[in-house]
């Protein structure tokens, strides 16, 4: 077990995503694969907080290979597995609302993301978790995520609203920031931890 | 991954099945293409027996001797090939073979034809700087291809490069213009868009049989995340109302009519009417031109309209009845067309039929129906 660290940009070294053939690697204990989900409503960045996941912060030329909607991205852990995150993305619009269960079926992780400055968007998100735990796939770890932390002087939703609703859900909960990339890694490292393991080593 | 259709491991593959070596696996390929001969096609059933079929198969390759000391790549080629292989045989009996399919089919594309009579990229809330007519083209191409492939694998691969050709363009939008990325957000619509547009044949078909039979250890990732936005496209598609647009629920109401009444008129009538020189002597076919509508009606109409050239002396009682039932026709036909005229020249949505000279007229319907090229017009 031993994932406690709490420096992550320490402890996790970060895979390119690149040497990753599509199916070169099957589900094992060592080498995890899941199916991540992001829900939210349009406009509360959930495109931007994975790229900044994917592209990572300190190198920003990196060319990892990236779609605009579908993202893969591999981290390693301190107990020596490694996490693949395949990422899809879903259309926020409300109008594309009756779609996510195509999305959101056989997913192992939904991160569902408000915007701080938005409790419409916190409203959304709530519908989200509610929807998930009545058709979501059995034992899926969701997160609740709060973005746009840097905009302090803008926020409608209170952190201690987040916490709550998590802790009410059994959710992860975090603050995020995409623009500087506060808490990017920490949300994939703690889902990561999170994932049920095969076999616990 | 590949973006090319081109596959030629599937050669290496049949010419591994010539060698005698292969025999056994030959046999056990055979022979299971020959059982489903026994049995009325059953679509759940079936991709059941294929799935496993390929899984039985990827271990007899595994452990056969002519792919001893094989590399995953070549391995997986050879499944590659052992899917084109079955599923092309086994073609017509697992794609669009059910009634209900076909009827679905037929009912999205004919919808689709309706929506791209007035649909426009607002519609949607696509941004302008994603609305690039040379990436839609190239995207909209790409899945109108998806019938000139058999196996799961080519069709999927249709979709998927129509997907990359819209993630490029988003790519570019975000680079070059500025425009925030917005992943799905921006995806989704403009696949919708360009899935209209293209009206790609026997949609509801093939994404069926590509979700029933393409390997599904191979439908996964990306091209599962692609697959997965068009089905989505095209569930959206059946569903559409207006309150799936920013549209009035008037205006949109008013422009699926005209666009029924439209398709509605009678082909036969409106190749007759594309001879004619312009459109506006269609909304007033008055007495001003009768030799010109006899003389275009003689070159196109004879086999419809076998009185046109008849002198009333000639006639018998035995004509009346003919006679009768073609003026009932034409009627129809003239007051549908009437109506639509109005529709379209009434409806701001609706783009204006083409006004200028003969030339345009004729270039534009040249080697079409009028309604297929109401169904091709954006």
């Amino acid at each position: 077990m031993g994932c406690s660290s709490s420096l992550p940009d320490r402890s996790s070294g970060r895979s390119t995503g690149l040497n990753n053939a599509d199916n070169s690697e099957g589900p094992d204990a060592k080498n995890l694969r899941v199916k991540l989900v992001l829900l939210g409503d349009s406009g509360v960045g959930k495109s931007c907080i994975v790229l900044r996941f994917v592209r990572g912060q300190f190198d920003p030329t990196s060319k990892v290979t990236v779609g605009a909607s579908f993202l893969s991205q591999t981290i390693a852990l301190q107990d020596s597995t490694t996490v693949k995150f395949e990422i899809w993305d879903t259309a926020g619009q409300e109008r594309y609302a009756a779609l996510a269960p195509l999305y959101y079926r056989g997913a192992g992780v939904a991160v569902i993301v408000y915007d701080i400055t938005s409790p419409e968007s916190f409203t959304k998100a709530q519908y989200w978790v509610k929807e998930l735990q009545k058709h979501g796939s059995p034992g899926i770890v969701m997160a609740l995520v709060g973005n746009k932390a840097d905009l302090l002087e803008k926020r409608e939703v209170a952190v201690q609203d987040g916490v709550d609703y998590a802790e009410k859900n059994g959710m992860f909960f975090i603050e995020t920031s995409a623009k500087t990339a506060d808490n990017i890694n920490q949300l994939f490292e703690e889902i990561a931890k999170r994932l049920p393991r095969p076999s616990p080593s | 991954m590949e973006t090319t259709h081109s596959f030629h491991p599937f050669d290496s593959f049949l010419d591994r099945m010539r060698n005698p070596a292969s025999l056994d696996l030959v046999r056990s390929i055979k022979s299971f293409i020959v059982s489903f001969s026994f049995n009325a096609p059953n679509p759940e059933n079936d991709a059941k027996r294929i799935q496993d079929f390929f899984q039985s198969m990827e271990a007899a390759i595994r452990d056969h001797p002519l792919w001893e000391g094989s590399s995953d790549a070549e391995i997986d080629n050879a499944l590659e090939g052992l899917e084109k292989y079955v599923m092309t045989k086994l073609h017509s009996r697992t794609f669009a073979s059910s009634a209900e399919d076909v009827k679905m089919d037929a009912e999205i594309s004919d919808k689709i034809c309706l929506l791209q009579t007035f649909l426009r990229p607002q519609h949607l809330d696509i941004p302008s700087v994603l609305q690039n007519e040379a990436s839609w083209l190239l995207a909209e191409k790409e899945l109108k291809r998806i019938n000139a492939f058999k196996s799961p694998r080519e069709k999927l691969l249709c979709i998927i490069n129509c997907c990359r050709v819209i993630n490029n363009l988003l790519l570019k939008a975000s680079i070059s213009e500025d425009h925030v990325l917005g992943g799905a957000d921006d995806f989704l619509p403009v696949l919708i868009f360009v899935t209209i547009k293209a009206n790609p044949p026997q949609l509801h078909s093939n994404l069926k049989f590509i979700q029933l039979y393409r390997k599904q250890s191979n439908l996964v990732s990306e091209a599962a995340y692609f697959l997965t936005n068009l089905v989505s496209a095209k569930s959206f598609i059946v569903d559409l109302n207006a309150k799936s647009l920013t549209i009035e629920e008037s205006e949109f109401e008013a422009s699926m009519q005209a666009a029924r009444l439209v398709n509605r008129v009678p082909q036969e009538t409106l190749t007759t009417f594309d001879k004619m020189s312009t459109f506006r002597k269609i909304t007033d076919p008055g007495p001003s031109t009768p030799m010109h509508i006899k003389a275009k009606t003689n070159l196109n109409g004879e086999l419809n309209y076998p009185y046109m050239e008849a002198e009333a002396g000639e006639l018998t009682v035995g004509d009346v009845e003919k006679l009768l039932s073609l003026y009932k026709d034409v009627v129809t036909k003239y007051t549908s067309l009437c109506s639509t005229v109005r529709h379209l020249s009434f409806s701001k949505t609706v783009s204006p039929a083409p006004q200028g000279n003969d030339d345009d007229l004729m270039r534009q319907t040249n080697g079409r129906t009028y309604k297929d090229t109401s169904c091709q017009e954006d």
